[in-house]
């Protein structure tokens, strides 16, 4: 009698544990990625309501490292640089990172409008491999330097020539996206400024990018203040980019204009006194001050720790604002290239969390429309789309949301529409609890990524990608060579 | 079993101990680092900030809690303990809703303070059921003598 009593004791335990563990079993399996993919194959295709069309690895396809600029036109700007993996001086500390040329940040690229660039971009010592990324430019799609998408990762010894037309004027930055997460922490990216055919548009042009070296705070790799001199009266630009992790907020202790958001020209930018701008990871803005006539030294305070000292003396750091500038009020409205009301593709972005598996890895992680990496949406759409994305985060944490090669247009947060300048970008701060709406004409063909600048959050899968039908890659994620975008 | 059980649920215990001590340090960490001039925003947290590591890990280890405790309840299905299923569910329940918890903080703070103080109360169970693995099952239930 006790003996069977054990037995049906026995049964129901491994029945219970049966339960529990099958179903972890499923989704630890369906997690995991073979060890080299196309991101072709990845997820699920998300029409957003247009035509469904030649996608995936069919006939007719084009491949994206066809898309290109071609090899006819001579370069107008050459830029070389060498990466390598070495120890930095920060502060007056050696932190283990990357440099181009010899430096972090890598040199800034200086270009004016319509001019060929071309980077020939050398491995010497990472050893990981490295690729650049043209954050906010719209490249043709085989310069967009995404390892395991538009090329492969160029490993120690190798070399890869980046070509594009220079046709949007404003602030940009490059970096790598092989392995991004630690690189570019590590401080392997520059900055890329494309000025007007006729040269400046102000007298004083100032480039500062923030960035967080080990915990210290920097612009241009050098801790402290950036000492800018300029004469009484004169305008000054101030380009600030954004190449860390999370937002950072800036402010002045002299009215200033946000002259452009990531890249593009604000419309009608009025006088800010006490408000910050709130710049995203990976976002810049152009802050236009104008240095007193007394002579009197201002400051752009980029966070605390940092400013950019326009003049001379050494003014005290100016409290900050309690509130950030609205973007979506800012300058003055005018029409937009495209309307939005024409859209034929409608995409929900919507960014949550949940207990999973990725990758094989239990934790709780970030989920794109309920899934989680890999199984996320690939955008699909065609050469001259208008499409319109809602973003919709509801993680518990802030995201940083890009789009490659292409700029949208917000149109509306939380439900509330936009009335100033047009505000277009790359990079969104998109707060929890928050929606979006953007828009975009989908005139860049190419496979893109649409991921978290958080660049942790997407080593942890917060990556999905707007596709253009008919374009195919020959390109995979992982195998020889490595290739981890992320 | 038995002893799978109680190791199991010292190791829990253990982990909460660990997560406090993470907790702690990340707290006075970021405030050395203020206090000697260190700016704290949230790009300087995500880029390596003193103390971010350890919140980082914090949020980690919580979730290898709740593997440990699946575990827990695993065993206790074949650990024959008294009331070992009852107590490995009490554990597993326990450290949900501090994940719960801890989630739920990031939308609002105050929420914070019941994480910290649930945690006492995980870390007490599973101190009890690692004790109730250490009791020989023949004196477990003892029955009181009667008294003429």
């Amino acid at each position: 009698m006790a003996d069977r009593s054990n037995r049906v004791r026995l049964v129901i335990a491994l029945v219970a544990t049966l339960a529990i563990l099958a179903p972890l079993a499923w989704l630890w399996q369906s997690s995991l990625v073979a060890k080299s993919y196309s991101v072709m194959g990845m997820g699920y295709l998300d029409y957003g309501g247009g035509a469904a069309g030649v996608h995936d690895h069919e006939a007719g396809a084009r491949s994206v490292a066809d898309i290109t600029v071609g090899t006819t036109r001579k370069a107008d700007l050459r830029v070389d640089l060498v990466a390598a993996q070495q120890n930095l001086t920060i502060g007056g500390k050696s932190v283990p990172g990357y440099t181009l040329n010899g430096t972090s940040p890598g040199p800034t690229i200086t270009a004016r409008e319509g001019q060929l660039v071309e980077v020939h971009l050398r491995n010497a010592s990472v050893k990981a491999g490295v690729t650049l990324h043209w954050h906010g430019y719209h490249v043709p799609a085989a310069m967009d330097g995404v390892a395991g998408v538009t090329q492969d990762e160029v490993p120690i010894g190798g070399e890869f020539i980046y070509r594009f037309v220079a046709n949007q004027i404003g602030t940009y930055w490059y970096h790598s996206h092989q392995v991004s997460n630690p690189q570019v922490i590590g401080g392997l990216f520059g900055t890329l400024v494309v000025l007007p055919k006729a040269g400046r548009t102000d007298p004083v042009d100032v480039v500062a990018a923030a960035h967080t070296y080990a915990g210290m705070k920097t612009i241009n790799g050098v801790v402290g203040d950036l000492k800018v001199p300029a004469k009484p009266g004169q305008q000054v630009r101030v380009r600030v980019i954004n190449t860390d992790n999370g937002p950072i907020e800036t402010w002045a202790d002299t009215p200033f204009r946000v002259q452009a958001v990531d890249g593009f020209p604000v419309n009608g930018p009025t006088e800010v006194t006490d408000r910050s701008v709130t710049i995203t990871a990976g976002g810049r803005a152009d802050l236009g001050i104008t240095v007193p006539s007394d002579g009197k030294a201002v400051r752009v305070q980029i966070s605390k720790g940092t400013a950019v000292a326009v003049g001379a003396g050494d003014p005290v750091p100016p409290p900050q604002p309690a509130a950030a500038l609205d973007l979506l009020s800012y300058g003055r409205p005018t029409a937009l290239p495209f309307d939005p009301a024409t859209a034929n593709r409608h995409f929900d972005y919507s960014i949550g969390r949940r207990p999973g598996f990725v990758r094989g890895a239990p934790g709780l992680w970030w989920s794109i429309n309920g899934h989680l990496y890999p199984h996320v949406p690939m955008y699909v759409v065609r050469e001259g789309d208008v499409v319109m994305m809602h973003i919709d985060n509801h993680s518990g944490e802030l995201h940083p949301m890009h789009l490659h090669g292409h700029h949208a247009v917000v149109l509306a947060r939380n439900g509330v529409a936009a009335t100033g300048s047009p505000w277009w970008m790359d990079s969104l701060n998109v707060l929890d609890g928050e929606t979006y709406d953007i828009a975009f004409v989908a005139n860049n063909p190419g496979i893109w990524l649409d991921h978290c600048h958080h660049l942790k959050h997407a080593a942890q899968g917060m990556v999905a990608h707007l596709m253009y039908e008919g374009v195919d890659t020959p390109y995979r994620i992982g195998g020889t060579p490595r290739n981890r975008p992320e | 079993m038995k002893t799978a059980y109680r190791v199991l649920a010292l190791i829990i215990a253990a982990v909460v101990a660990i997560q406090a001590a993470a907790i702690g340090y990340a707290v006075f960490a970021q405030m050395n680092w203020i206090e000697n001039g260190g700016t704290l925003d949230k790009a300087a947290f995500e880029s390596s900030a003193p103390g971010s590591g350890a919140l980082l890990f914090h949020a980690f280890e919580g979730l290898a809690v709740f593997l440990i405790a699946l575990a827990l309840l695993i065993v206790s299905f074949f650990a024959k303990i008294p009331h070992g299923v009852r107590w490995a569910v009490i554990v597993l329940v326990c450290t949900f809703v501090q994940i719960a918890l801890g989630t739920l903080s990031h939308l609002l703070a105050p929420i914070g303070a019941l994480h910290g103080a649930v945690a006492l109360v995980l870390f007490g169970v599973a101190v009890t059921a690692a004790m109730r693995a250490r009791k020989p099952a023949a004196v477990e239930e003892p029955v009181p003598a009667q008294v003429v």
